[in-house]
């Protein structure tokens, strides 16, 4: 297929996904905030700081003041999160960018895949979603989750399970390891910063992060209902049957690109992305059988975010077309094109 | 004339009750004295029974479904890239089946003639020499590239994807207004307003008996598969659909053609050529592609042949095509036979190249360049609509009787300094069809083009049994370009009674 096709693919496969994640993000931080009894700035920093911009709310919204009260209001946070225009990250742009890269691709896309994008991008664009908006916040959530799974079911569902759909897909799985990572990373984060340990107010948080993950009722499952720090690491890190766990995204985006490009095709491009992902899987699998705990998570975490970036950049020179061009292209995805630091 | 359908002629009743015909002009539903037109008597009666509040709801849904589907074109100039859906109207615009068979082998005839002359004008120029085209018209049209002369098209087709703009005077005779050789687009809303029409209309369309529009894209990509250089090899052709990309104001229509006909939507940085042979970039390596149908102007299509100073389009596509290694649809240097200084001579060129009589009108043309029509023009100016050759869209042009006397000098110094670049026609006062106004609540009279598309394969011209009827929504108006206040309405045209 089309390199430059399959970078649409790609990109439209990773706004869908942060749309879908953020959506679920603030809605679970929105339900923490009300009866937690935290320090609003444990529930909302966090936010910003998972969503990789920390340091343009500080200088835009904070004025450079670590302290600002905006970092632990809730409304302030989540109208940055949502309508700023100006980040990357907010709901807003991942929408518009999910859809511009569905319009370069529309006749990729199966109909009904592409009409719930444009439904959704038209009502972000219209007067329905700020009323929903103001006056119905878990609602105005829920319509972004709802249509987001939505289309990654129509897609399922409605398109031929060839080449395209792969790289949507390789797109979809390698955003959520990062979203998975990076929400893990910085509760944890939080919690040991926690001066006072309180079990009732634990349980609470890891519920939240668990929910912002899709996974409180899976994790339940698995742990029979004890929640621990380390049995909630554990099962997003290395948990096999959760669809969105590390080892889990890591492992289903091995087998996509492996779809993509079969290991033993010398011949064809993309092997240095392909043994690169191949080797993170393995390391992945490999943490199961080690203890979880203290900076160890972080660590290992920021090993997966970094190996992430490195192979979004090999495939982008591989296979997706990024290599330098005789002829300059215009901007390819509009309105973002630069992946979270 | 069966019993039923005479009964229900007779003068105008529910939606079109007081339907205010206008003076002077053909009326393609209705006949003086306000009934139907036979062939379409049933449908009418049908139509005029729906209540107006349920059509002004239908065609609000079907406006919010176009919006919702995407089927939109880019507003140019907009900075927030917002879309817009082409003004659409549900009352369907008719055509009998009689009328229609007749502009069928017009059509046809008219393809035939004009595919001669390009080979022509770029082979031996037996028509210059012969007097029949003054050649300075010619080789001084901007469509002219000399350096496409003894280059043959793969197939030997150049003109395989036409759309020919046909107008209705006041007697209800058809007439050609412009040839579009190059990259006529509109299709696409012809397939998509029809999938409306029969969402909305399910009975007045069932009974109306109306030819298939849906399979434009199969025949479509028939007609670019039998170009196929690589086809004779046994070996399945690559054919790609080649778009300036989402920017475009009609992308929604390229990628619409390249989803219905299953081929890849290209943009010019993802092919590239070597040895003389075209090659797409995948994820796989290079793949050959032997088939473009592009949606790009041809002064984009190359830098090396024709705009040096670009930066679009594929370097070496054109010595691509020389060597015969890729089709180009259509082929580059078509705009010489559509130019507006070579419209008048289109019935010679039939005569010349068929030895038939021409079987369509078109509108007597002044041409500038000759003394004597361009004293006539220069004397009735306040009658005349000159037109710019080299324009399009609806631009370039005085619209004498609506101009005001400043307009008309400065046309008269233009035409004078530049004789070649002008022609002019009387205006035609084109026909009208029942337009719902929702503003007014009502269904008034407005006028109407309407553009059938020619496909040209190896085995000659077919048409489209349908085509995209245009419509000057403003009251008073005659442009019907989209670009200008211009909507489309679904045409339906009849089968056999």
């Amino acid at each position: 297929m089309i390199s430059r096709v399959a970078d649409h693919c790609f990109w439209f496969g990773r706004y869908l996904e942060r749309a879908e994640a953020t959506s679920r993000m603030l809605a679970a931080s929105m339900s923490l905030a009300l009866d937690a009894e935290l320090p609003p700035s444990l529930v909302w920093r966090p936010v910003v700081v998972v969503s990789g911009e920390e340091s343009r709310f500080l200088s835009r919204i904070a004025a450079g003041d670590d302290d600002h009260p905006a970092w632990g209001d809730g409304e302030i946070v989540q109208r940055f999160m949502v309508w700023d225009e100006d980040s990357g990250v907010s709901l807003a742009r991942s929408i518009q960018g999910m859809r511009w890269n569905a319009r370069s691709i529309r006749e990729v896309l199966s109909h009904e895949a592409w009409e719930a994008v444009n439904e959704l991008h038209l009502w972000m664009l219209g007067d329905l979603a700020p009323v929903s908006y103001a006056q119905h916040r878990e609602a105005f959530y829920q319509h972004v989750r709802r249509s987001t799974q939505l289309t990654l079911g129509l897609l399922r569902s409605t398109m031929l399970h060839d080449e395209p759909l792969d790289f949507v897909w390789l797109g979809v799985l390698l955003e959520r390891v990062n979203q998975t990572a990076r929400m893990l990373d910085v509760h944890h984060h939080a919690f040991t910063q926690m001066s006072r340990r309180h079990e009732v107010v634990e349980t609470a948080l890891w519920l939240s992060l668990l929910r912002g993950l899709s996974g409180s009722e899976a994790y339940l499952k698995r742990a029979a209902g004890r929640i621990s720090s380390e049995g909630v690491a554990r099962f997003l890190v290395s948990e096999p049957a959760f669809p969105r766990s590390i080892a889990y995204c890591v492992h289903s985006a091995y087998s996509r690109l492996c779809d993509i490009r079969p290991p033993d095709s010398h011949d064809l491009p993309g092997g240095v992305s392909l043994e690169r992902l191949r080797v993170l899987d393995t390391w992945v699998a490999a943490r199961r059988t080690e203890p979880l705990a203290g900076a160890g998570v972080h660590d290992l975490l920021t090993h997966v975010v970094d190996e992430v970036h490195e192979i979004c950049e090999t495939l982008a020179r591989e296979l997706l077309g990024a290599a330098p061009a005789a002829v300059t292209t215009p901007a390819r995805r509009a309105p973002d094109t630069v992946d979270r630091p | 004339m069966t019993q039923s359908q005479s009964q229900s002629q007779g003068p105008l009743t529910g939606l079109f009750a007081g339907y205010p015909a206008l003076a002077g002009t053909y009326d393609e539903m209705f006949a003086e004295g306000a009934t139907a037109r036979a062939p379409f008597a049933r449908v009418a009666a049908l139509l005029a029974k729906l209540p107006a509040d349920e059509l002004a709801r239908s065609q609000a849904l079907a406006e919010t479904a176009l919006l919702h589907q995407g089927v939109t074109f880019s507003v140019y100039g907009d900075s927030r890239g917002t879309e817009k859906i082409f003004p659409f109207c549900l009352l369907p615009r008719l055509v009998a089946a009689d009328d229609f068979r007749r502009l069928e082998r017009g059509l046809q005839q008219r393809l035939r003639a004009l595919g001669m002359f390009l080979d022509d004008v770029y082979g031996e120029q037996k028509i210059l020499a012969a007097g029949v085209v003054p050649p300075e018209m010619v080789l001084g049209a901007a469509g002219y590239r000399p350096l496409l002369r003894g280059i043959k098209p793969p197939g030997g087709v150049r003109i395989h994807i036409s759309g020919v703009d046909l107008i209705r005077d006041p007697d209800g005779t058809w007439r050609v207004l412009e040839d579009n050789l190059r990259t006529p687009s509109g299709v696409s809303y012809v397939v998509e307003n029809r999938l409306i029409s029969k969402r909305m209309f399910p009975r007045v369309f069932d009974a109306a008996r109306v030819h298939r529009v849906d399979h434009y894209p199969t025949r479509l990509a028939e007609t670019l598969r039998s170009v196929s250089p690589t086809q004779s090899a046994g070996a399945d052709g690559n054919a790609v659909v080649l778009t300036p990309g989402p920017y475009n104001s009609a992308y929604f229509e390229h990628s619409f053609l390249a989803r219905t006909m299953g081929l890849e939507l290209v943009q010019a940085p993802d092919l590239f050529v070597d040895g003389d042979k075209v090659y797409c970039r995948t994820t796989r390596g290079p793949r050959r592609v032997d088939v473009i149908y592009r949606r790009t102007d041809e002064a984009f299509l190359d830098p090396e042949a024709f705009r040096p100073d670009s930066v679009l389009g594929v370097a070496g596509l054109m010595r691509a095509y020389a060597a015969g290694n890729v089709a180009l649809a259509n082929a580059p240097g078509n705009g010489v036979a559509d130019d507006k200084a070579v419209y008048p001579f289109v019935p010679d060129m039939i005569e010349f190249y068929l030895a038939e009589q021409p079987i369509l009108e078109q509108v007597p043309t002044y041409v500038c360049l000759f003394d004597e029509d361009r004293a006539y023009v220069l004397e009735h100016l306040e009658q005349m609509v000159v037109k710019a050759v080299d324009e399009a869209g609806g631009y370039g042009m005085l619209m004498g009787p609506q101009s005001t006397a400043e307009e008309r000098d400065e046309f008269r110094r233009r035409i004078a300094a530049e004789p070649r670049r002008y022609i002019a026609q009387h205006r035609v006062e084109l026909s009208s069809c029942p337009t719902w106004i929702a503003e007014r609540g009502a269904v008034e009279p407005r006028r109407v083009d309407l553009r059938p598309y020619i496909l040209t394969s190896r085995e000659g011209p077919w048409v489209l049994p349908g085509g995209l009827t245009r419509v000057a929504l403003a009251r008073g108006s005659y442009v019907v370009n989209s670009s200008q206040g211009g909507g489309s309405k679904d045409t339906w045209v009849m089968k056999d009674a």
